[in-house]
C-alpha cells in the first residue's frame, strides 16, 4: 500500500521489470547519461559558473558524497572527484570563480571544497540539517548563506568558525534562492521571506504565500535587465506560483499554474497530484524548468503563460535539475524522493542523471 | 438582458462579469471585490489555447477559449480577463490540451464572486455566505487532497495562517529519520511514528471532508477570529496559536487539551502545547486528533501502509499515548539533543524534546501523576478562569489539566 492515496507503481520497476527490454523506461527521452551516478537519491545538482572554462557537474546525493564530473561538449561525462560528508548531502553551490563548491549536510554542517586541492573543510555549524546553501557575492562582502532546519538562515565568512550574521526564521527553511542584491527562502508552514543583501542582509519583506500546500522549491527570476525581480515557488501540490516583487499590477502579474498531474482533460476520475521538486530559470531566455514527482520534467514561458514541453514519463521521480551557465545544457537527475513513503525506496534502484541539450526546446514562446 | 447562452450551458467564462444575464433568481449585481491576499491563481497555464474538444462540438458558436465548466467555475471569469487579451491567438495547439488543468480552481472562491460556487443556502449576509464558501472549498480540498496521492504531511491554508491539524513535515525530513533509525537499527520506531502521522492526517481530513457543526464552528472561528489569538504578522508563535485554539475540531477548548498538557507535564516556555508547526513529529498530531481525547488512542490503527512508527510501549492514559509515540519516535533515540528533526536541539521549541522525555523515556515528569485532568484544588484561579473562558489568553495558558468537569463534549 502506498502512504497517500492509491499511487501509480512506482520504484517497483514500472510495467515489465524483467524481460521487456524493448521500453526502457528510465531513459525514455534517450537524453544522455551521466556515467558513475550516485548511488543514493540525488537531491541537488549544480553547474559550474562562467567564469570558469568547460562545464563541470557537481551532484549531491543521499549517499553522503558529492560528486563532481566534467561535461565535455561531446556530452561525454568523466567523473573527477568526490567528497563525503557524515550525512546526506542536501544541497551543493559553485562560488562565483568556480574554483570551491559549497555543500551542505544533514550533518548539520557545510563544507567548503576546493577543487584544485580536492580538500574539503568545514565552514558552517548549524544546530539542524543544512537544507540550503548559497554563495552571495556582493561588491563589498562575500559570504556562503545557509538555512537550516533549525529555523536559522546564517551567513559566514568562509575562513571564521562564527557566523558573520544569524538572521532567525519562523520555522525550517525548506528551500532558498540568491540572485543578488535579492534572495528568497521558503520555509515550512508556508513561510515566505524576501531578503536583501546590499550592504548586508536584511529581511526585506514576508510574503503571504501564494500556494495553499507546502513549499518545495524556489528560484528567482530576472528581468530584461538580468535584475531579479521575481520568484517561482513550487509546492508539493503540483502548482507553480510566479510572484514578482513589485509588480506594477500584482493582481494580474503574479499568477500560479498546475503541473505534474495527470489526467490532463478527464475530469471524471481524480487526478493523481505530484510534488514540484525543483524549478530552474534558463539562464539566456528566461523560460523555466520544473521537474516532479511524477517523473516528468516541463519547460513553460512564464512571460507568454504557456507550457512550451513536458517530457515523456520516466520511472522514478526527478528530484533535481539545473541548466549550465549558457544554458545550452539541461541535467536533471531520477531517482526517488520518499514521495510515497519508505515503502517505494528500493535502495537497489539506479539512480540517475541525465543531460539534455537545452538550446532550442527552452525558447520562449513568441507572443503573436 | 440577454441571458446569456454559455452560462445556460454552465460555461460562461467571464462568470461574473459577464455582460449578459446569468438567470439566478435575481441577478446579483457586480461581484464582491477580489481583496484577497492570494495571487489568484490562472486555472491552467496557457489556457487560452486549450480548446475541448469533447465541448466543442455542443457549443454553437465558442466563446475565445474557454474551458469546461462544472457549472461553478466563477474562475471564468479571471480566465476570460487574461484570455481574452489573445484569445484571437494561438488556438491551435491541440498539444496543450495535454497538461493537467483542471477546471477546478481553488481559488475560485476566493474570488468573492458569489456565483457558481455558492449552492443553495443563500440565505444570509455576504459574510456568511464567503465563510460558507470558504468551507465548501476546504472540503472540495480535502477530497482532492485525499484522493490524489500527493503528499499528505503538508500544512494547508486557504487563508494567511495555516490551517489547524495538518503539521508541515516534508520528504526529506522524513527520510531523514528513516536513515538515522535504519542505521540505529531502530526502523519500527519509524514505522510507528509514521503510521500514527498516516492515520491523524486521515482523521483530519476525514473531519474537515465531513464537517460537522464542531468543525465548522471552530474553523469559522479559526478563519475570521484567529486574530487575536493567532494574529498574522508573521509566522513564528502566531500560528501556533491559531493551531492551540482551534485545532481539535471543537469548539471547546476543554477537551483535547487537557489531554495534551496532561501528557507533556510542562510545555515550558511557550504555551504552545507542543504543537508548534515545528519539525517535532508528534506535537501537531495531537492537535489534528477529533475532539475526544480518545482520538488519540485510536488512531493506531495502521489503516494502508505499514507505516508503524514508535514504541508504543508507552500504555499511558489514552489521551498521551498518541504522544507517547510520536514523541518516541522523534526522541528514542537520545532524549533531547538530538532529536531526529534536528529542532529538538535547537533552542527554540524544547516543548517537545522534555515532553516525550516524560514520554517515552522518563518517568515522573509524566504530569500530575499521569492524570488526564486535574481537580479544582489543584489549579490557581487564574488557571481555572482560563479554562473558563472561550479561548486561552496569550502568555496565561495554564500547564495544568483542566478539571474535568469543565468539559463540555459533545
Amino acid at each position: 500500500m502506498s502512504l497517500f492515496g492509491t499511487a501509480s507503481s512506482f520504484g517497483t520497476g514500472g510495467t515489465g521489470v524483467f524481460g521487456t527490454t524493448t521500453t526502457d523506461s528510465h531513459n525514455p527521452m534517450k537524453d544522455v547519461e551521466v556515467t558513475s551516478p550516485p548511488d543514493d537519491s540525488i537531491s541537488c545538482l549544480a553547474f559550474s559558473p562562467p567564469t570558469m572554462p568547460g562545464n563541470f557537474l557537481i551532484a549531491g546525493s543521499w549517499a553522503n558524497d558529492v560528486r563532481c564530473w566534467e561535461v565535455q561538449d561531446n556530452g561525454q561525462t568523466v567523473p573527477k572527484a568526490q567528497q563525503m560528508h557524515t550525512g546526506p548531502v542536501l544541497d551543493v553551490c559553485w562560488s562565483d570563480d568556480g574554483s570551491k563548491v559549497f555543500t551542505a549536510s544533514c550533518d548539520k554542517t557545510a563544507k567548503m571544497w576546493d577543487l584544485n586541492s580536492n580538500q574539503a573543510m568545514q565552514i558552517a555549524q548549524h544546530d539542524g540539517p543544512i537544507k540550503a546553501i548559497h554563495w552571495i557575492k556582493a561588491p563589498n562582502y562575500s559570504c556562503v548563506m545557509t538555512g537550516s532546519w533549525d529555523k536559522t538562515l546564517k551567513f559566514w565568512d568562509t575562513r571564521s568558525p562564527t557566523p558573520m550574521m544569524s538572521l532567525q526564521m519562523p520555522e525550517r527553511c525548506y528551500c532558498a534562492d540568491v540572485v543578488y542584491p535579492m534572495a528568497v527562502v521558503a520555509t515550512a508552514e508556508r513561510g515566505l521571506i524576501v531578503y536583501q543583501l546590499e550592504n548586508q542582509p536584511s529581511e526585506f519583506r514576508r510574503i503571504d504565500s501564494p500556494l495553499k500546500h507546502q513549499h518545495r522549491c524556489v528560484a528567482i527570476f530576472k528581468d530584461k535587465q538580468n535584475k531579479p525581480t521575481g520568484f517561482a515557488l513550487g509546492s508539493i501540490e503540483g502548482r507553480v506560483a510566479i510572484h514578482y516583487i513589485n509588480p506594477p499590477n500584482p493582481a494580474k502579474d503574479n499568477f500560479t499554474f498546475k503541473c505534474h498531474r495527470s489526467n490532463g482533460t478527464n475530469t471524471t476520475t481524480p487526478q493523481d497530484i505530484y510534488a514540484v521538486n525543483a524549478i530552474a530559470f534558463h539562464p539566456v531566455h528566461g523560460t523555466l524548468a520544473t521537474v516532479g514527482s511524477d517523473g516528468r520534467f516541463s519547460f513553460w514561458d512564464k512571460d507568454a503563460r504557456t507550457k512550451l514541453k513536458t517530457s515523456e514519463q520516466l520511472d522514478q521521480p526527478i528530484t533535481a535539475c539545473c541548466f549550465n551557465h549558457n544554458g545550452n545544457i539541461f541535467a536533471y537527475a531520477s531517482s526517488y524522493d520518499w514521495s510515497k513513503g519508505h515503502e517505494y525506496y528500493n535502495p537497489q534502484k539506479k539512480n540517475y542523471i541525465f543531460l539534455r541539450n537545452a538550446a532550442e526546446e527552452l525558447k520562449p514562446r513568441n507572443k503573436k | 438582458m440577454v441571458v446569456c447562452n454559455f452560462f445556460l450551458q454552465g460555461r460562461c467564462r467571464y462568470g461574473e462579469r459577464c455582460w449578459n444575464e446569468h438567470p439566478r433568481g435575481g441577478g446579483r449585481g457586480g461581484g464582491g471585490g477580489g481583496g484577497q491576499q492570494h495571487s489568484r491563481g490562472e486555472g491552467g497555464f496557457g489556457n487560452r489555447v486549450w480548446v475541448n474538444p469533447s465541448q466543442q462540438k455542443g457549443g454553437s458558436y465558442i466563446q475565445p477559449s474557454y474551458f469546461p465548466s462544472q457549472g461553478r467555475n466563477s474562475w471564468g471569469g479571471g480566465g476570460g480577463g487574461g484570455g481574452s487579451g489573445d484569445g484571437g491567438g494561438r488556438r491551435d495547439n491541440v498539444k496543450s490540451s495535454d497538461f493537467s488543468f483542471s477546471t477546478q480552481n481553488r481559488f475560485a472562491s476566493l474570488d468573492a464572486s458569489k456565483s457558481f460556487a455558492d449552492r443553495g443556502g443563500r440565505g444570509g449576509t455576504a459574510a456568511e455566505d464567503d465563510d460558507s464558501k470558504k468551507l465548501e472549498m476546504i472540503q472540495m480540498d480535502m477530497d482532492v487532497w485525499e484522493s490524489s496521492g500527493q503528499w499528505g504531511f503538508s500544512c494547508y491554508s486557504i487563508a494567511k495562517l495555516p490551517l489547524s491539524g495538518f503539521p508541515d513535515l516534508s520528504p526529506e525530513e522524513l527520510r531523514l529519520e528513516y536513515y538515522s533509525k535504519s542505521a540505529s537499527g531502530d526502523l519500527q520506531t519509524y514505522m510507528n511514528g509514521v503510521n500514527q502521522l498516516l492515520s491523524q492526517w486521515k482523521s483530519r481530513i476525514q473531519e474537515l471532508k465531513s464537517m460537522n457543526p464542531n468543525t465548522r464552528a471552530a474553523l469559522l472561528a479559526e478563519l475570521n477570529g484567529a486574530g487575536p489569538q493567532g494574529s498574522s504578522g508573521g509566522f513564528g508563535g502566531p500560528p501556533e496559536f491559531g493551531s492551540v485554539t482551534s485545532g481539535f475540531g471543537s469548539k471547546d477548548f476543554g477537551s483535547p487539551a487537557p489531554a495534551q498538557t496532561g501528557s507533556f507535564g510542562f510545555p515550558e516556555k511557550r504555551p504552545e502545547f507542543g504543537f508548534t508547526s515545528a519539525p517535532v513529529f508528534g506535537a501537531p498530531f495531537g492537535s489534528s486528533t477529533p475532539q475526544t481525547p480518545s482520538g488519540f488512542g485510536a488512531p493506531a490503527q495502521p489503516s494502508a501502509s505499514t507505516f508503524s512508527f514508535a514504541s508504543s510501549s508507552t500504555n499511558k492514559p489514552a489521551g498521551s499515548s498518541g504522544f507517547g509515540s510520536a514523541s518516541g519516535f522523534s526522541f528514542s533515540s537520545a532524549g533531547s539533543s538530538t532529536g531526529g528533526f534536528g529542532n529538538a536541539g535547537a533552542a527554540a521549541a524544547p516543548a517537545f524534546p522534555q515532553t516525550s522525555g516524560g514520554f517515552g523515556a522518563t518517568p515522573g515528569s509524566e504530569a500530575q501523576s499521569g492524570s488526564l485532568f486535574s481537580s479544582e484544588s489543584q489549579l490557581t484561579p487564574e488557571e481555572l478562569d482560563q479554562f473558563k473562558a472561550k479561548r486561552f489568553t496569550l502568555g496565561q495558558i495554564p500547564l495544568k489539566p483542566p478539571p474535568e468537569n469543565l468539559l463540555v463534549l459533545r
